[in-house]
This record gives structure tokens, C-alpha cells and sequence, in this order.
């Protein structure tokens, strides 16, 4: 059996790490949505992976690709928009000083 | 040996690009005097900023001769001269364009030098207003010619050339590709008499060379991608098919570096209102207008 | 070792270099274009598994959201230049160890399942864009009207958060 898919799922798996750890250790609002980036793409490679290595002929597969492509874009937008909102509100976008709804 | 023959051909494109730009805007016709121009400059010394951003310093200038030609390479001169006639031919154009994107950001960015970034911000900001004034109207022709490879493209305009069938497509390309190409009345980011010289201010000898180059490269592969999406490529009646491509890309050259002489440069500000509250209304009703066309007369 | 093997390795691992790249340099615009070339390795990726139309689609994509992505932490960040070397991360070692974990289960769990037999060719790029175009249109069509609508109330709702409230002595200004 030839170790291609399992090559793939191991990157998808590798950014999905990476994607994790930078949401979850970044403060900065614009560092959060990139880390949520490499989190989308993981799951995108491991799309694109099992498409063609298991159901090549159906066409679904690269068309749930093709949402969450659109996902990204939608979720990079309304999340850039809230940085902006909170940036002429408070001065910055920084994770940490958002307290406000706390205890 | 197709590579080579089309690098060549688009080497000597370029030239003549240069040449008919400095007709245009100095008024005198030399053929020699790219040539002196390019021995000149790489014989300058080469100026470098007190703390550049190395990578992109070095990276910006090539970046943007590499997504010109890569742009290229799906480009049909002939019906046989075509580096990699890919199945998406037409969203490659696409996507090799936007990394002049990427450059121009590397290049304002990498000399740590106050106009320059300013000039490689406002191209992103031009970007925003025309991204979707370039990809509708291949919307359009892709789904005329129902198929995006581009020898596939130029021959669904066998009986009728693009520019008759979808002029508002042709129109709204036109206007794109001359902002993709920063060339007047689109130019803020390399403006002389604004920003110093914007992105090309911090870049002297043999950066300025490849920095030229690849705006002439890029200027001519977006004429030849007009011409085989709206001017029917190399059909034609009379010459031979590399002939008609030859003449019909100098003319739309010629055309792009013409049509904006005698405009005012368009501050990034207005080209965004101007390019999203006109611009992309006209470029759905275009979408629209050639599917009805497409169903009505196949 | 076939060239397929090759190249998907070889990008899978420029893609998760450039991502670490994102977290690790100080410079924003650095981050910002690290971030732009992980995805075009990826990009690379999906070309090199064949998917002709979601390659080339990602690498353009991506260059554009990027780029954005780019002047927005210029706009929003505090040292853009990264000439400070600030440290600007918090529980740095939970956040590392749920990384780990997260990975090293999905790596689990893709070796130990059997996936059955591998598929060995996939159809050609013309075929495959073509049939992606009847089923977006067919089978999907719902999928695709509900995400263009959701694109659409995005849109909208991301200019509306965005906007400056119009102030009332303001009725003079261009």
C-alpha cells in the first residue's frame, strides 16, 4: 500500500498542530484568526487527500472543499471587522484586555 | 524548445515595449536606447538601505518578473506554442497576476523606506477596487467558450472575436489590466512627481534592471492575455498565426500605454468607489447579458 | 518513491515549516508573508494530488486574503517591523501541549485505520472541472445559493461593524 495518503493526513495533521497552538498561545486578535487559518487549511489537505485517494470519481468531495474556502473568506472578513470595531473603541486588539464580561 | 522560443519571444516583446513607451511618452522613437538604458543601469552602483528587510529587498523585484512569465506559460501564441496548456488556463492568468501583488508588497516593504512602503500599500489598495473587474469578465468568456483551457478559449471566437460579443467584458478588462500594470492614469505607486518614485524609489542598478524588466514582462503578457481572450488570439485571414498575434498584441500594447496619457493620475480613493459602485454592477450584467446570449445563439 | 510521493511530502512540509515560521518570527509583515507562502504550498499540494481547479483556486485565494491580512497588522499590531523582539504570547506551554496532543492523535489515527485500497488515477483536470461544475449546479445547488447568501449577510454585516457612525453635524462633507 503506498504511504501517499498517509504522507498528506500527516501534514493535514502537522498544520493542525501548529494552527492549534498559535490560536491558542497568541494574544493579538490578527495572530488568533491566522492560527484559525492553518487550523482550516489542515482540514483542507485532509480533504483533498482523501478525495483522491479514496472516492476520486465523486465530485463532492472537492466541492466541501470549496466551502470551507469560502468559510475562510467569510470568517477572515466579519472577524476583521470586529478588529476594527474594537480597535476605535478601545485603541487596541489585544486579546488580553478583553475583560469587560468576565466574573 | 517551446520554452525557450516563447522566453525569447517575450524577451523581445519586452524590448519593443520599452521602445514604444519611450516613443509615447518621451516622443522619440530609438530603437537602441532600452539597450543603452539596461547596460546603463547595471553598471550603477547599487545603493543599498541602512536596514532593509533582506529577504523581501531581494525577493520583491524577482517575484514580480516570475508571476509575469509564469503568467505566460498558458499563453497561446499559436495554435502549437504554448509552454502548458493547463485544464484551468484562464483562473492561472489569475492566480499567477495576483503574486505581482505579493511582490509589489515585498518591494515597498523590504527597504524599510517610508515612500515606498506608502506606494507598495496603495497598489494593494488598487488591487481591492479591480480584483473582481479581472476575473468576471472571464467569467464571461469561459462560459462563451465553455472551457477554460486557452487554445479552447480563442477557438469558441472563430466566427465572432469576444471584443463584438461581450464589449463591456472587453472594456472592463481593458481598464483592469492597465491597473494591474500600474501604468498612467493607475501609476500612484511608482508616481514620480508623488512619491518620490513609490516603490521604485529605494531600488537602483541591477534591482532597478530586473525591477523594469519585470514590469515590462508584465506589461506585455497582459496585452497577449487580452488578445486571446477578446481579440480572437491568432485567428485572423492573410498572414500567418504568429504574425496576427505579433500585430495584434503591439496594437493593444500600444493601446494600454496610450490610453491613459492625457488623464490625471486616479488616487486609489476614488478608483475603489468608482471601480465597486460602477464597475462590478456592469460586470454582472455582463455575466448575465452573455448568458442569455450563449443559450439564445450557440 | 514516485514523484507524486515526492512532491506532496515536499510541500506538506514547506507548508507546516512556513506555519511555524508564522509563529515564531517577530517581524508582522514577515508573519504575514509566511503565513501567504504556507498556503501556496498547500496550494502546490492540491496540483500535485491532482485537484487542478482547488490548486489553482487556493494559490489565488490565498495571495489575495494574505496580502490583507498583511496591511491589517500593520494596521492593528504594535511592532510591525519586529525590531522590538517583543514576546507577545500567553500560556505558552498548555498551548503546546494541546498542539502536540492534537497532532499526535490525528497522526494516530491516520495510521492505524485501515483506509482500504488507494484509488490509483484520478480524472482528467478537464473532466474533473467539468463534473465540479454539474454537481455545483445540480446536486449542490442549495449548498452553493445558502453560502453565497451567507457571503452576501457577511458582507453586509462586516461593512455595518465597520463604518464610522455618521455623526449628525456632519451633512456638509463630500
Amino acid at each position: 500500500m503506498s504511504p501517499e495518503l498517509i504522507i498528506a493526513l500527516i501534514s493535514g495533521a502537522a498544520l493542525f498542530g501548529v494552527g492549534i497552538y498559535g490560536a491558542l498561545s497568541q494574544t493579538n486578535l490578527v495572530m488568533i484568526m491566522m492560527g484559525i487559518e492553518l487550523i482550516l487549511a489542515g482540514a483542507m489537505v485532509n480533504l483533498v487527500a482523501f478525495w483522491r485517494y479514496l472516492h476520486p470519481d465523486v465530485a463532492a468531495g472537492q466541492m466541501f472543499v470549496l466551502i470551507i474556502m469560502t468559510v475562510m473568506a467569510i470568517e477572515m472578513a466579519v472577524g476583521f471587522a470586529v478588529a476594527i470595531a474594537r480597535f476605535r473603541a478601545i485603541g487596541s486588539v489585544e486579546m488580553e484586555e478583553a475583560t469587560e464580561l468576565k466574573g | 524548445m517551446t520554452t525557450v522560443l516563447i522566453l525569447l519571444l517575450l524577451a523581445i516583446g519586452a524590448y519593443f515595449v520599452a521602445v514604444l513607451e519611450a516613443w509615447v511618452s518621451k516622443g522619440r522613437f530609438q530603437l537602441a536606447a532600452p539597450l543603452f538604458a539596461a547596460i546603463a543601469l547595471l553598471g550603477r552602483e547599487s545603493i543599498l538601505p541602512r536596514k532593509p528587510d533582506r529577504l523581501f529587498f531581494e525577493v520583491g523585484p524577482v517575484l514580480l518578473l516570475l508571476s509575469a512569465l509564469l503568467a505566460a506559460a498558458v499563453i497561446p501564441l499559436t495554435p502549437n506554442l504554448i509552454i502548458t496548456d493547463l485544464a484551468t488556463g484562464a483562473l492561472f492568468i489569475n492566480a499567477a497576476m495576483v503574486y505581482v501583488l505579493v511582490a509589489l508588497l515585498m518591494a515597498g516593504w523590504g527597504p524599510d523606506g517610508a515612500y515606498g512602503m506608502i506606494g507598495g500599500w496603495r497598489f494593494l489598495g488598487q488591487l481591492i477596487a479591480y480584483a473582481m473587474l479581472i476575473v468576471m469578465p472571464l467569467t464571461a468568456v469561459a462560459m462563451r467558450a465553455e472551457s477554460l483551457v486557452t487554445t479552447q478559449i480563442v477557438v469558441s471566437q472563430a466566427g465572432l472575436w469576444n471584443i463584438i460579443y461581450q464589449p463591456l467584458g472587453f472594456v472592463l478588462f481593458f481598464i483592469a489590466s492597465m491597473a494591474l500594470a500600474f501604468l498612467p492614469p493607475f501609476d500612484m505607486m511608482i508616481a514620480k512627481g508623488e512619491l518620490a518614485g513609490g516603490v521604485e524609489a529605494e531600488y537602483t542598478g541591477m534591482r532597478l534592471a530586473v525591477f523594469r524588466l519585470g514590469r515590462l514582462v508584465l506589461i506585455i503578457t497582459l496585452a497577449s492575455a487580452i488578445v486571446i481572450f477578446y481579440l480572437g488570439g491568432w485567428q485572423g485571414s492573410g498572414l500567418p498565426p504568429w504574425a496576427w498575434s505579433a500585430v495584434k498584441i503591439l496594437l493593444v500594447t500600444a493601446g494600454m500605454l496610450l490610453a491613459g496619457r492625457f488623464m490625471p493620475r486616479i488616487r486609489e480613493a476614488h478608483l475603489l468607489y468608482w471601480c465597486w459602485i460602477l464597475g462590478i454592477p456592469l460586470a454582472l450584467a455582463n455575466i448575465f447579458i452573455v448568458g442569455i446570449l450563449v443559450l439564445e445563439f450557440p | 518513491m514516485t514523484a507524486q510521493m515526492f512532491f506532496i511530502g515536499f510541500f506538506g512540509l514547506a507548508g507546516v515549516w512556513f506555519g511555524i515560521v508564522v509563529f515564531r518570527t517577530y517581524s508582522m509583515v514577515r508573519s504575514a508573508l509566511a503565513l501567504l507562502f504556507s498556503q501556496t504550498a498547500l496550494g502546490a499540494m492540491f496540483l500535485s494530488m491532482q485537484a487542478e481547479f482547488l490548486g489553482v483556486l487556493q494559490i489565488m485565494m490565498m495571495a489575495t486574503e494574505m496580502s490583507i491580512m498583511a496591511i491589517f497588522m500593520v494596521m492593528f499590531m504594535m511592532d510591525p517591523g519586529g525590531l522590538g523582539e517583543m514576546d507577545m504570547t500567553h500560556q505558552k506551554r498548555l498551548s503546546l501541549g494541546v498542539g502536540i496532543t492534537a497532532f499526535v492523535s490525528a497522526v494516530a489515527v491516520a495510521v492505524f485505520v485501515d483506509w482500504g485500497p488507494l484509488a490509483t488515477t484520478a480524472p482528467d483536470a478537464v473532466q474533473q472541472t467539468a463534473d465540479l461544475g454539474l454537481e455545483l449546479l445540480g446536486r449542490s445547488m442549495l449548498i452553493f445559493e445558502t453560502a453565497g447568501v451567507t457571503i452576501l449577510t457577511a458582507m453586509i454585516a462586516a461593512t455595518a461593524v465597520a463604518i464610522q457612525p455618521v455623526k449628525k453635524a456632519s451633512c456638509h462633507e463630500s
